[in-house]
C-alpha cells in the first residue's frame, strides 16, 4: 500500500528522486569536522526563533503603552510563558553563537573560495538578514536599552546623503522612537523570519550544486565522499544534543546574564541611562562605529567592517587550495582576526574613556589591515610553500583531484 | 579555532566584572517560605507606604504564604487581584522626594548588581561630618535611611538590620522572577534527558560511523 501511494505520488511529484538526491545520495566529504555542524545547528535555532516567537506574538502588545506590561504578563501570568520568552531572548544570542562559529569555520577552511562564492554572498546575506531582525526584536520589550538602542542606531541613517533627515523620520514612523516605530519594528520582527527561511532555501541550493567544503580544502575522490543520510543526519543530532545541553544551561539557570539590567526599567524617552550599549553579538562593530570621531564615517566604516566579509573569495589570492589547514601564514592572520574580534567587543562593551578610544582605534585600524594584507600576504605565503614543498598528503591530495577532473571531462 | 573561542569565552566572564566600581556586598538570598514571608511584611512596613509593586497582587502574598489576615488588613477594600500600589500618590511623591519613588517588582533584575546591589544599597547608609545620611552606593539618592544603618549603635542591632534587609531583597528577588524555582526545578530534568538523550545519539553516531572502511 505505501508503496503505491509513493508511486502515485512520484509520478506527479519528483519525491523519491528528491529524498535521493539531496538526502540518501546527497555526497558529503568524510572527513568533515565537527565545526561542520554549526550551519545544521543554525537552521534548528532558526526554526526554534520561529516556534517560540508566534506564541510569544500571541500575548504580545505592541503598543508603546502596553509592551512593557505585556512582557511581565507573560513572564508570570501566561503559562510556561516565561519559558517560552527565556528561551526566545536565549535564542537570540544562541543564533548569533552558532553564525559567528559557521562563519570563523568558513574562513578558517576558506570555504568561501572559488566555486563556492555565490554559496558565500547568500550567507552574508543571511547575517544582514539576521542582524537587523535581532535589531528590530530587541526593541519589542520596550525597556530602557531598546529604547536608547534603537534611538541611536535609526540616528545613524542620518548618515544617508541629501535625504539623511528625512530617512530616520521615514523609518521611525515618526520625528522619535515612538509607538509608530514600535508597531513597525514589530510587523518587521514578525516578517524578516520568513524571508530569512526563503534565503536558507537559496543557501542550501547553492550548497547542493558546488557540495560541501572540507578541512582539507581539495575536493575529494568520489570514495571518499559518502551519503549525507545516515552519517551526518546522526552525527549532526549528536551534535544538536551538546548544543542543547549548553542552551538549556542558559534557558533554565542563566537567562538573565544575556539580558541588560537596564533593560527592566520601562522606556523613558526623557532619561537617558548612563551608558547605552547594544547586545553581545553587535560590540565589536559598533566599537568600530564609536572609533570614528566622524559620524560618517563611524557609519561607513561599521557598514564596512561587516561587508568587507564578502570581499573574501578576491582578496585571498593563493593558489594553495583551502584555509588555514595548509597555510601557516593564512591561520596566523586568521588568529589575530579572532583575537582583534575579542578586544573589538571588548571595547564595545566598556565606556568610551581616553586609553579605551585608542585601543578601539588601533583595533578598528589592525581590522581593515588584515583584510588589506590578505592579498599580498596569500601571494607571498605560495610562493614561499611552493619553494619549500608543499606537503606530501597535499600533493596527493592535489594529483588526485586532477585525476578526478580528467575522468569527468572524459566522460 | 578553539583558542579564539576560549578567549572569547573569557571575555564574556571578564567584562561583568570589570564594569562593578564599588565592591558590593554579597547577600544569599533565602526562598524558604519564612525568610520571604518575613520580607513581606518587612516590605509593607517599610517600603509600601511610598514603593508600588504593580506586577505583584495581594492574592500573590497570599499563595506565597503571608498570614491572609494581615494580606486583608493590607488590602482594605481593594480585591485580592489587586495590584500593591503604593500608598502616597505619585504626585505627592514627587512633591516629597524630588521624583517618584520606582516600583520595585523588577528591583533585583533593573540594576547591575542584582540583590548584591539592593541589600548594599539599602545597607550603605551613613552619617556625613556634617550629619546628613548619605549613600556609600547612590550617592545621590532622595531615599531616606528606612532602616536605620547609619542611626545603628552596636553589633547587634546592625545583625539585625542585616537580617531585615536581606529578609526584604529576598523577597524582591521573588518578585522579580516568581518562576525561578519551578524553572531550576524543570531544569535539572530537561538537562538530565538532554545527557541520556545526547549520549544515545552519540552510540547511534558511533555505530552507523563504524560501517564506513
Amino acid at each position: 500500500m505505501p508503496q503505491r501511494i509513493i508511486k502515485w505520488i512520484d509520478q506527479r511529484f519528483p519525491l523519491t528522486s528528491f529524498v535521493k538526491h539531496e538526502l540518501t545520495g546527497y555526497p558529503t566529504p568524510r572527513n568533515l569536522s565537527y565545526w561542520w555542524n554549526f550551519g545544521f545547528l543554525a537552521g534548528f535555532v532558526l526554526m526554534l526563533q520561529v516556534a517560540t516567537g508566534i506564541f510569544l506574538a500571541m500575548h504580545y502588545k505592541a503598543d508603546v503603552a502596553l509592551s512593557f506590561d505585556s512582557i511581565q504578563h507573560i513572564m508570570r501570568d501566561v503559562n510556561y510563558g516565561w519559558l517560552l520568552r527565556y528561551m526566545h531572548a536565549t535564542g537570540a544570542s544562541a543564533f548569533f553563537f552558532v553564525i559567528y562559529i559557521h562563519m570563523a569555520r568558513t574562513l578558517y577552511y576558506g570555504s568561501y573560495r572559488a566555486p563556492r562564492e555565490l554559496l558565500w554572498w547568500t550567507g552574508q546575506g543571511l547575517l544582514l538578514l539576521l542582524m537587523a531582525t535581532a535589531f528590530m526584536g530587541y526593541l519589542l520589550p520596550w525597556g530602557q536599552m531598546s529604547f536608547w538602542g534603537a534611538t541611536v542606531i535609526t540616528n545613524l541613517f542620518r548618515a544617508t546623503p541629501f535625504i539623511g533627515d528625512m530617512v530616520v523620520i521615514w523609518l521611525r514612523g515618526d520625528y522619535t522612537v515612538g509607538d509608530a516605530t514600535l508597531t513597525r519594528f514589530f510587523a518587521l520582527h514578525y516578517l524578516f523570519p520568513f524571508l530569512i527561511i526563503g534565503a536558507v532555501i537559496v543557501h542550501l541550493v547553492a550548497l547542493h550544486t558546488v557540495k560541501s567544503s572540507n578541512p582539507s580544502g581539495i575536493n575529494l575522490a568520489d570514495k571518499d565522499n559518502i551519503p549525507f543520510h545516515p552519517y551526518f543526519t546522526t552525527k549532526d543530532l549528536y551534535g544538536l544534543g551538546l548544543f542543547l545541553i549548553l542552551y538549556s544551561v542558559f534557558v533554565f539557570f542563566l537567562p538573565d546574564t544575556l539580558i541588560e539590567a537596564a533593560n527592566n526599567i520601562p522606556a523613558n524617552p526623557m532619561q537617558t541611562p548612563n551608558h547605552i550599549v547594544p547586545e553581545w553579538y553587535f560590540l565589536p562593530f559598533y566599537a568600530i562605529l564609536r572609533s570614528v570621531p566622524n559620524m560618517v564615517g563611524g557609519v561607513v566604516a561599521m557598514g564596512l567592517s561587516v561587508l568587507i566579509f564578502a570581499f573574501m573569495p578576491y582578496l585571498d589570492r593563493s593558489r594553495i587550495p583551502g584555509g588555514a589547514h595548509y597555510r601557516p601564514m593564512f591561520r596566523v592572520l586568521f588568529y589575530a582576526f579572532a583575537v582583534d574580534m575579542a578586544v573589538l567587543g571588548y571595547i564595545g562593551y566598556v565606556p568610551p574613556t581616553g586609553s579605551s578610544i585608542v585601543m578601539g582605534q588601533v583595533a578598528t585600524l589592525i581590522y581593515f589591515t588584515l583584510f588589506l594584507l590578505l592579498p599580498f600576504l596569500s601571494r607571498f605565503e605560495d610562493k614561499w610553500l611552493i619553494k619549500r614543498g608543499l606537503p606530501p598528503e597535499l600533493e596527493a591530495l592535489i594529483a588526485s583531484e586532477e585525476q578526478e577532473k580528467n575522468k569527468r571531462s572524459k566522460r | 579555532m578553539k583558542k579564539a573561542i576560549s578567549i572569547m569565552a573569557a571575555c564574556c566572564f571578564v567584562i561583568p566584572a570589570l564594569a562593578s566600581e564599588t565592591r558590593l556586598e554579597i547577600v544569599h538570598t533565602g526562598i524558604d517560605a519564612q525568610t520571604v514571608t518575613r520580607g513581606v511584611d518587612a516590605m509593607m512596613a517599610d517600603c509600601h507606604s511610598c514603593h508600588s509593586m504593580k506586577y505583584i497582587k495581594y492574592r500573590d502574598l497570599i499563595t506565597l504564604g503571608a498570614n491572609k489576615l494581615k494580606v486583608d488588613e493590607w488590602r482594605g477594600d481593594q480585591p485580592l487581584d489587586a495590584p500593591l500600589m503604593a500608598q502616597m500618590s505619585a504626585v505627592d511623591a514627587e512633591q516629597a522626594f524630588g521624583k517618584a519613588p520606582p516600583d520595585l517588582s523588577l528591583m533585583t533584575k533593573a540594576r547591575t548588581g542584582g540583590a548584591n546591589y539592593v541589600y548594599s544599597y539599602l545597607l550603605g547608609y551613613y552619617t556625613t561630618p556634617d550629619g546628613k545620611a548619605a549613600n556609600h552606593f547612590y550617592p545621590g539618592t532622595r531615599m531616606p535611611d528606612i532602616l536605620g544603618m547609619s542611626q545603628a549603635t552596636g553589633d547587634a542591632q546592625r545583625t539585625d538590620i542585616k537580617t531585615r534587609a536581606r529578609d526584604i531583597v529576598s523577597f524582591l528577588n521573588w518578585a522579580s522572577d516568581p518562576h525561578e524555582q519551578e524553572r531550576h526545578k524543570l531544569g535539572y530534568y530537561v538537562i538530565a534527558y538532554l545527557l541520556v538523550l545526547t549520549a544515545l545519539l552519540y552510540l547511534v553516531k558511533k555505530q552507523v560511523w563504524a560501517k564506513l572502511k
